[in-house]
């Protein structure tokens, strides 16, 4: 199957299943766990700067659309897509991933640095998004606790993602 | 010029960026004005296609509840009925009234999206401005209020949901008579719970005391319940009691609700509009 057909059933399933199934789930009345911005990271290592960023911002504007939050879920995505070449730069070794895996994952990169790159970049996304939908910070506390439970739901997720459908050595 | 054009290729990546950025905050920012954010509004084709489906689904899981809770409507609704007090005698004047026309419409809408667990909640009714919905009208659900209708399509509506950081309801104390205002309390959200404001502290409460619509927003028709005093603080900076009230309404299992009309309101609203305020 090729790369471009993957991604958008990807990214069709991917929205739907935030839409209808995880958009309900609530833990604790505070957190709720994210798993769509995964598209974002899984990424093809290939792709331009240019294109992650529209990509991005296309995912989150579909989202805003099914939950009555203009623009920010896509400003979230579009930050963390700007900043994805950063992290993974910082993340690999001398000679830059080995191409033959062509999107981030844990047989391309290896355990501890795919899950630094995730937490590095779910951190943002959901330090923007919280931010931007309470814009209040009278009550500091509730938002910075929404953000870690949040980002902590949304990590587990991405784990059982990862070790479900990423086929360890290909 | 040229070096312009030079800078601007070097750093075309964060310049996109900047661009786009700029989008989706104008997004963000311009949310209350509905002609603009229009287009990502789920009060359109796509995404209410894809709730309706769902929420045909969801129907049927939750027949039984609905079920029941119309019955217990119905009967409370009967109970109501004025040919349920027979006088014995019959008036003896005739009696004209123009404002014996009906003054309150309820119109059923299915629920299709829902949410309680932003600080800004909406729900989704498939049942839009072709069907005699308007914005600004109050709705209502079997067990009590839910909130106000804020932009309406041809087929569908988005309403305010009372669980809304700016959400206010005129409310009355049944007992007493004291009005007041409730509203969500977002700094400790919980979907069960608002607060009762503005109830001075020489009035005295009963936990479980009922709390309705007063009827003076025209928004409403009054006696409406909107849930049941729960706990009473002690605010000693204030004149006012601090009332925790328990919502009658169970949010997050609501499939139908009734959309009212006030035929009554906009002549109500211009002529309190009329008069001067700060």
């Amino acid at each position: 199957m090729s790369d471009l057909l993957k991604n958008i059933i990807r990214f069709i399933l991917l929205i739907l299943l935030q839409v209808f199934v995880l958009d309900k789930v609530v833990l604790h009345g505070y957190a709720t766990p994210y798993l769509y911005m995964i598209f974002v990271l899984l990424l093809p290592f290939s792709m331009p700067r240019w294109g992650l960023m529209v990509v991005a911002v296309l995912l989150g504007l579909c989202l805003d659309m099914f939950t009555d939050t203009p623009g920010m879920h896509a400003a979230a995505c579009l930050v963390i897509a700007y900043c994805r070449p950063f992290v993974i730069n910082i993340l690999s070794p001398q000679g830059g991933f080995e191409t033959v895996k062509r999107t981030p994952s844990v047989g391309a990169m290896g355990w501890v640095p795919f899950m630094t790159y995730s937490v590095i970049l779910v951190l943002i996304h959901h330090i923007v998004y919280f931010s931007l939908e309470v814009f209040d910070f009278h009550n500091l506390f509730f938002l910075l606790l929404k953000i870690l439970l949040s980002a902590v739901a949304s990590l587990v997720l991405i784990l059982i993602y990862e070790m479900l459908f990423a086929p360890r050595s290909r | 010029m040229r070096n312009l054009i030079i800078f601007i290729r070097r750093y075309f990546t964060f310049f996109l960026f900047l661009v786009l950025l700029i989008f989706c905050l104008s997004l963000v920012f311009r949310r209350n004005n509905y002609q603009r954010a229009s287009f990502v509004n789920s009060a359109n084709g796509i995404s209410g296609y894809f709730f309706r489906k769902y929420a045909n689904v969801q129907y049927y899981f939750h027949l039984r509840t609905v079920n029941d809770s119309l019955v217990a409507q119905n009967a409370q609704l009967l109970n109501q009925l004025p040919g349920d007090y027979p006088a014995a005698d019959t008036s003896s004047f005739k009696h004209l009234d123009t404002a014996g026309k009906r003054t309150y419409l309820y119109m059923p809408a299915q629920v299709i999206n829902n949410s309680v667990n932003t600080p800004m909640n909406y729900l989704t009714l498939y049942r839009g401005s072709a069907e005699g919905v308007e914005e600004g009208m109050g709705v209502l659900g079997p067990q009590g209020i839910v909130g106000i209708v804020r932009k309406v399509s041809p087929h569908y509506a988005v309403v305010m949901s009372l669980l809304h950081k700016d959400m206010r309801i005129s409310a009355k104390l049944v007992n007493t008579g004291n009005f007041g205002s409730v509203k969500w309390d977002v700094a400790h959200p919980d979907p069960h719970y608002g607060v009762l404001t503005d109830i001075p502290k020489n009035v005295t409460l009963h936990l479980g005391d009922s709390v309705v619509t007063s009827g003076y927003s025209a928004i409403f028709p009054p006696g409406i319940l909107i849930g049941f005093v729960d706990r009473v603080s002690e605010m000693s900076a204030s004149n006012f009691h601090r009332i925790r009230i328990r919502f009658a309404t169970h949010f997050q299992s609501l499939q139908f609700v009734y959309v009212v009309k006030n035929f009554n309101a906009e002549e109500q609203h211009q002529l309190e509009t009329a008069m001067p305020h700060e």
